[in-house]
């Protein structure tokens, strides 16, 4: 090779593509600020791998809205590993914004959830029992409240001020999917370019409507108030998790962003590539978006 | 984005006060419209989501003078900190209705970019018709929403800033009728209505019109009006930033805080 021929191919390896992935009309072009507060809260954090003959990737992303506020990311994720069963536990949960502190009320109660999965698990249970998950991740909020505020009586309602979250679990284990929710950070199986809705409520009200008031935790009706699904993962087929950032845009995935993410996720992206694509520009959605996406066995 | 005026609104002159009083207009009202695409018609693609807002205006003689300039001043002041935002301009709808013994559309929905042209509010009319502004409110709001569906666009539940310096004039069954419609749950597109009252209003009548006991608000007796004005104006603003920035809440509440020098009514008077 050539002097100039070196240098040629040095400069193409380190260019980078700069800027959004666009889908439609883009969104305006902002400055991020930095989140301040505790604990910390990185604008995007990135994950994925293989186990168990599963592909997963997972990534949350900070929404313009709070980059430009400098607010700090109130979605959360959370990956964890089962060796004895082989089970991938996943969850994505989604900080209500009217709380002072969701993000950490985000944090906990995915970390809490995916423990109390996996300490079924242990106990060799074929199906996950839902109740207590959801009911473990809300007591951890209620503890941290208890803890921040000093109120050692503090109860649900005094803690969903502060740490209100939406939340969202599945196991996975080969392609059994056990998967369950409370709130609307819905769960999709994704076949080819068709979407079908696992759990999560819709994002239109029976009014036609978006919204309706968001069920999250620590308050939430037990175990009745749980949505619960089972699944298979057939071949080629991808569960998604994600939160209302995402489903929204989505809106059912007819539109550009569903078909930009069946195009996309036919394949598992790389983990940096997949939170690029999750940070897509697109005008007037700018909330948090969190994504996990798992590929069954057998991925060719 | 192009504005329609109603016809027989003169031409807004931008931020100059109008010196004439414009004559009244009854509005042409169309039969109700629901937001539901005909059966076999294809739902549009979704483009983006809205948040339809209203102001709705006392333009009654009362208003004369520095309150109905506090309106105009804080309309356009509106516009301005909307348009320069670089979010929310494009998710809030904004239109403006009018009501002295009648009703009027002085600005039908639009997105708040700094070229648009805001009406100049001025004193018209012997009356203060409530009806007739809640019965606009009635048909507008579905057929607003019906548009922007059909534009392929995510509505959230729309909001009413309603702001009244007096006693309706109308018999009170009338109002209230009207009122009822337009809380009506049955009625799919109803608002969240928030209802200010200056000057010589009846906080029990603002505390009716309002859709929840702490979205009624009253001047503190004693207050300036056009200082009262120009502060709810300023809450207005703030309510559509941060209602517009927690639009993928989906809640149906709207954030709001209390303007300075007004006193919640956050007790049922009636």
């Amino acid at each position: 090779m050539t002097a100039a021929g070196r240098a040629a191919s040095v400069r193409r390896r380190v260019r980078l593509a700069r800027g959004p992935v666009t889908i439609g009309e883009p969104a305006a072009v902002i400055e991020a600020r930095l989140a301040s507060g505790e604990p910390y809260r990185p604008d995007t954090v990135a994950d994925g791998g293989e186990a168990f003959g599963l592909t997963v990737r997972a990534a949350s992303v900070r929404g313009l809205s709070k980059r430009y506020t400098g607010g700090p990311r109130q979605d959360d994720i959370c990956l964890r590993l089962h060796a004895d069963s082989g089970t991938l536990v996943a969850a994505v949960a989604d900080g209500v914004s009217g709380a002072s502190r969701s993000d950490l009320g985000a944090a906990l109660a995915v970390r809490y959830a995916t423990a109390a999965v996996a300490r079924q698990l242990d106990d060799r249970c074929a199906s996950v029992d839902w109740g207590p998950v959801f009911e473990h991740a809300a007591w951890a909020l209620v503890e941290e409240h208890r803890r921040a505020s000093g109120d050692a009586s503090a109860g649900v309602d005094e803690a969903g001020r502060s740490l209100a979250t939406t939340l969202l679990v599945a196991a996975v284990r080969g392609s059994d999917v056990q998967v369950a929710a409370v709130g609307d950070s819905p769960a999709f199986v994704l076949a080819g370019k068709e979407y079908d809705s696992v759990v999560g409520s819709p994002p239109e009200s029976a009014d036609g409507l978006v919204g309706g008031g968001v069920e999250s935790l620590p308050r939430f009706g037990g175990a009745d108030a749980v949505q619960a699904a089972r699944r298979q993962l057939d071949r080629g087929s991808v569960l998604l998790l994600c939160t209302d950032g995402l489903a929204l845009p989505l809106a059912g995935g007819t539109g550009e962003v569903g078909l930009a993410l069946a195009r996309e996720l036919a394949r598992p992206p790389d983990v940096v590539d997949f939170a690029r694509l999750l940070d897509f520009s697109r005008s007037t959605y700018d909330d948090d978006r969190s994504l996990i996406a798992v590929w069954g066995p057998g991925l060719s | 984005m192009k504005i329609k005026l109603p016809t027989g609104v003169p031409e807004a002159t931008g931020e100059v006060a109008d010196p004439g009083s414009p004559e009244p207009i009854e509005p042409v009202i169309p039969p109700p419209v629901t937001a539901e695409p005909a059966a076999g018609e294809p739902t549009p693609a979704v483009v983006g989501q809205v948040l339809p807002m209203y102001f709705v205006g006392d333009e009654s003689h009362s208003m004369a003078g520095e309150p109905i300039a506090a309106v105009n001043q804080g309309l356009i002041d509106l516009r301005d900190e909307v348009a320069k935002h670089p979010l929310i301009g494009k998710k809030v709808r904004f239109g403006i209705i009018t009501f002295a013994e009648s009703a009027q559309t002085r600005l039908e929905l639009s997105e708040l970019s700094e070229d648009l042209v805001l009406p100049t509010l001025s004193p018209r009319g012997r009356g203060t018709s409530y009806a007739s502004a809640l019965e606009a409110l009635r048909h507008t709001i579905p057929a607003d929403v019906a548009l922007l569906k059909g534009n392929g666009y995510q509505v959230h539940r729309p909001s009413v800033f309603f702001l009244s310096d007096g006693l309706p004039t109308e018999k009170a069954d009338k109002w209230q009728a009207r009122l009822a419609e337009l809380k009506d749950p049955e009625f799919r597109e109803r608002p969240n209505i928030l209802a200010f009252g200056v000057g010589e209003a009846d906080p029990e009548v603002i505390g009716r019109l309002a859709s929840s006991p702490r979205y009624g608000f009253m001047m503190t007796s004693g207050a300036s009006t056009a200082g009262a004005i120009a502060e709810f104006a300023a809450s207005m603003l703030n309510s559509m930033v941060a209602s517009a920035e927690r639009l993928d809440r989906g809640d149906h509440t709207i954030e709001f805080e209390k303007p300075e020098g007004f006193v919640q009514l956050d007790a049922p008077l009636v």
